[in-house]
């Protein structure tokens, strides 16, 4: 019982939606059918993920589950529910409305397999606890999900998708170079090399200081291109607006975490060879420059979808901070709050892209007008991206300028409240001029209420991580970090 | 200076690298793509008899047959298909390319001690194994076309994959294994978007593909 009820039993329902997506014959059930399957595999992952609160990470073999481990999928099986509820709304309207696209049977089935196994690559990723595992994982999320980008078969799709594709690929292979490095810093061990995170924390002091700082710059350069961190997050707008709402729910929700947790293990790696100083002197610049950049980028957007992404962007400079910092606790809430609002704002936005028919932000006016329960919730939504309270978001904000500025980094902390003060702004701005106004007359479809479940159910979520942020879960947070009761 | 077998097998491919720098033939640098990684195959099956390890001589196989065969084999095929014959290079000029690859080179071993272990004792290995590195590097910005840029790809690849063979007592098996799949799929996927990228645009050049930019 208890190792069937272990880390294998994630791959259950995914696979069952991977194998349902290879019969175009199962069209007309299959959303429906994958986003129940979604929201059991909620229930699933929790069940799974239970007993591990407490593991720590360096206990765990080369597949398994630790506290940090459990946090993060269960962000990201959130975020894959979500993200397929919507598209059983979504993707088969889509279709019936837009004929010209001729989305066919089997490219509709084709996304369920698609979406599946880039779920399933995810977990990979997280349960990975050897690095070179979780290095195969990381270059199979992007093989998987560039054809997700370019569901829609426009040029711009399949462009991104290239672009994606191959500066995601060179950038793993930075990882793989970095990952081979860490082998390589074992040569002074008399056992053997081996890549099991837990042993390589074991053996910190025995690895070879120079190897390791090489190996974690080659890292960071290749996880950061795949998190987006600046200058290397020139592919990330592309193909997360390019991509069709779920997908792009799920890159920026889901993906992005993942490349984030592949940095914290390097981190965690180089730190127990005695280098956390370099962890510090490369993370914390990285993302308080990404936050700052992603910002005034914020403020000249023209498309609804890029706005989001580069907003990804800039959240990921703040987790790649809270890396920095040492502050994992922050990490895991701030991934977490990140998630809910972004997923929700991606989910609502495939929903206006598809009634105006244009994803241009000068010809989105008047959303209060058109669909009030959507306005409302994207309202939320932006207020909750942009660090207000009383959204969670605020509250991890506010904690990781604490511990930036608790560890002396006031520079980088300065350039942070900058860049989220501009970001304030320009988010602002941009929502509410989609919110206000008259409606445009080139409206082309009514929109139907009830799509706003799925994001009104994540942004209530992330109400709530703000609402309940009281010592006890921030000592079951800091439990989930470290391993082991505190 | 003596050298090895080895470093003999890894100079030549990193002489390969900087040769196909200067290649505006799609069709020749897939043939040194193949001869170069054939020469990695075969060093790894010099070492693998040398350290008596039955699965270095396994891997040896899988990387001849895999990235030595089917990969340059199935991106000649689809050059054939799309009817590539040069790729004219931009940027550099390829004789300046070919000059920037002799730079790297130089530079590979400029930095191979603060790269090599003090283990292996081939401090020369591990400059090749950058030199390739920076060429691919080199190969994947002064191209034109993607498919090229896919052979730059696979020469870094080629990199990492030399300096793991030389700088370390051997990767675990199963995830060199699961690299070369990753690798062998990368192409097979990159080589469809390939396929769609002319359809749709009816060119492969990247420098044109500038619909994104805002």
């Amino acid at each position: 019982m208890s190792a069937l009820a272990d880390w294998p039993v994630v791959f259950a329902l995914p696979a069952l939606v991977i194998l349902a997506g290879l019969t175009p014959r199962a069209a007309r059930v299959l959303p429906q059918a994958a986003a129940a399957l979604m929201l059991a595999q909620l229930l699933v992952v929790f069940n799974v993920c239970r007993p591990a609160f407490a593991r720590a990470e360096g206990s765990v073999g080369d597949l398994g589950i630790g506290g940090l481990t459990a946090a993060f999928l269960i962000i990201t099986t959130i975020v894959a529910a979500a993200s397929f509820v919507q598209a059983a709304a979504l993707l088969p309207a889509e279709r019936a409305d837009a004929p010209e696209q001729g989305i066919t049977d089997r490219r509709l089935c084709f996304f369920y397999t698609l979406a599946g196994s880039f779920l399933a690559a995810m977990y990979a990723v997280l349960l990975s606890h050897n690095l070179g595992f979780m290095w195969i994982s990381m270059e199979a999320t992007t093989l998987l999900s560039a054809p997700l980008v370019y569901y829609h078969r426009t040029q711009r799709s399949l462009e991104a998708a290239w672009k994606y594709l191959l500066l995601c690929s060179v950038g793993i292979a930075f990882a793989l170079f970095g990952t081979v490095l860490l082998v390589a810093a074992q040569h002074a061990s008399g056992e053997g090399a081996s890549l099991l995170f837990g042993r390589l924390i074991a053996n910190g002091s025995a690895l070879d200081p120079r190897l390791v700082r090489l190996g974690f710059v080659f890292c960071v350069l290749g996880y950061g291109a795949k998190a987006g961190l600046f200058p290397l997050h020139n592919w990330l707008p592309d193909a997360h607006s390019e991509a069709p709402a779920p997908a792009s729910a799920m890159l920026s929700g889901g993906l992005l975490n993942c490349a984030l947790v592949a940095i914290w293990r390097v981190a965690q790696v180089t730190q127990a060879a005695g280098q956390g100083h370099l962890v510090r002197q490369i993370l914390v610049p990285a993302g308080a420059i990404t936050v700052l950049a992603a910002s005034l980028m914020l403020l000249r957007q023209s498309d609804l979808k890029r706005m989001w992404a580069y907003s990804s962007v800039e959240h990921v400079g703040l987790l790649a901070l809270a890396i920095g910092v040492g502050s994992t606790p922050v990490f895991i809430l701030h991934a977490l709050n990140h998630s809910l609002v972004k997923v929700a704002l991606f989910l609502l936005s495939g929903s206006i892209i598809h009634v105006y028919g244009t994803k241009s932000l000068p010809k989105l006016r008047g959303l209060l007008n058109v669909a009030p329960a959507w306005g409302i919730a994207l309202f939320a939504g932006a207020f909750a991206i942009a660090g207000s309270p009383p959204f969670g978001t605020f509250l991890s904000e506010w904690l990781l300028l604490r511990d930036t500025f608790a560890a002396g980094e006031a520079v980088a902390g300065g350039a942070v409240i900058l860049g989220l003060t501009v970001a304030f702004v320009a988010i602002s701005i941009h929502a509410s001029r989609v919110l206000f106004g008259a409606a445009p007359p080139s409206v082309l479809r009514r929109p139907r209420e009830a799509w706003v479940a799925a994001p009104a159910a994540l942004l209530l979520a992330g109400l709530v991580t703000g609402l309940a942020l009281t010592p006890p879960a921030m000592r079951f947070l800091t439990m989930l970090a470290l391993g082991g009761q505190p | 200076m003596h050298l090895s077998t080895q470093e003999y097998i890894a100079g030549t491919a990193a002489v390969l690298a900087v040769w196909m720098c200067g290649l505006t033939q799609v069709r020749l640098a897939l043939r040194g793509l193949a001869a170069q990684t054939a020469l990695l195959a075969v060093a790894t099956a010099a070492l693998g008899l040398e350290r008596h390890a039955p699965y270095e001589l396994l891997l040896a196989a899988v990387v001849l047959v895999v990235k030595a065969g089917a990969i340059p084999a199935y991106l000649a095929w689809a050059a054939g298909r799309l009817d590539i014959r040069r790729d004219a290079g931009a940027l550099l000029s390829p004789t300046l390319s070919m000059l920037a690859g002799l730079g790297l080179l130089a530079t590979g071993f400029f930095l191979a001690p603060r790269f090599a272990t003090p283990a292996s004792g081939h401090a020369g290995m591990a400059g090749m194994a950058l030199a390739l590195v920076f060429s691919g590097m080199l190969l994947m910005l002064t191209r034109r076309l993607a498919l090229s840029q896919l052979i730059g790809f696979l020469v870094m690849e080629n990199g990492i994959f030399l300096y793991s063979l030389t700088q370390t007592a051997g990767m675990p098996m199963i995830v060199e294994m699961g690299v070369v799949f990753d690798v062998l799929v990368g192409v097979l996927v990159a080589g469809l978007v390939i396929f769609r990228l002319n359809r749709s645009f009816e060119h492969i050049d990247v420098t044109q593909l500038r619909g994104l930019r805002n």
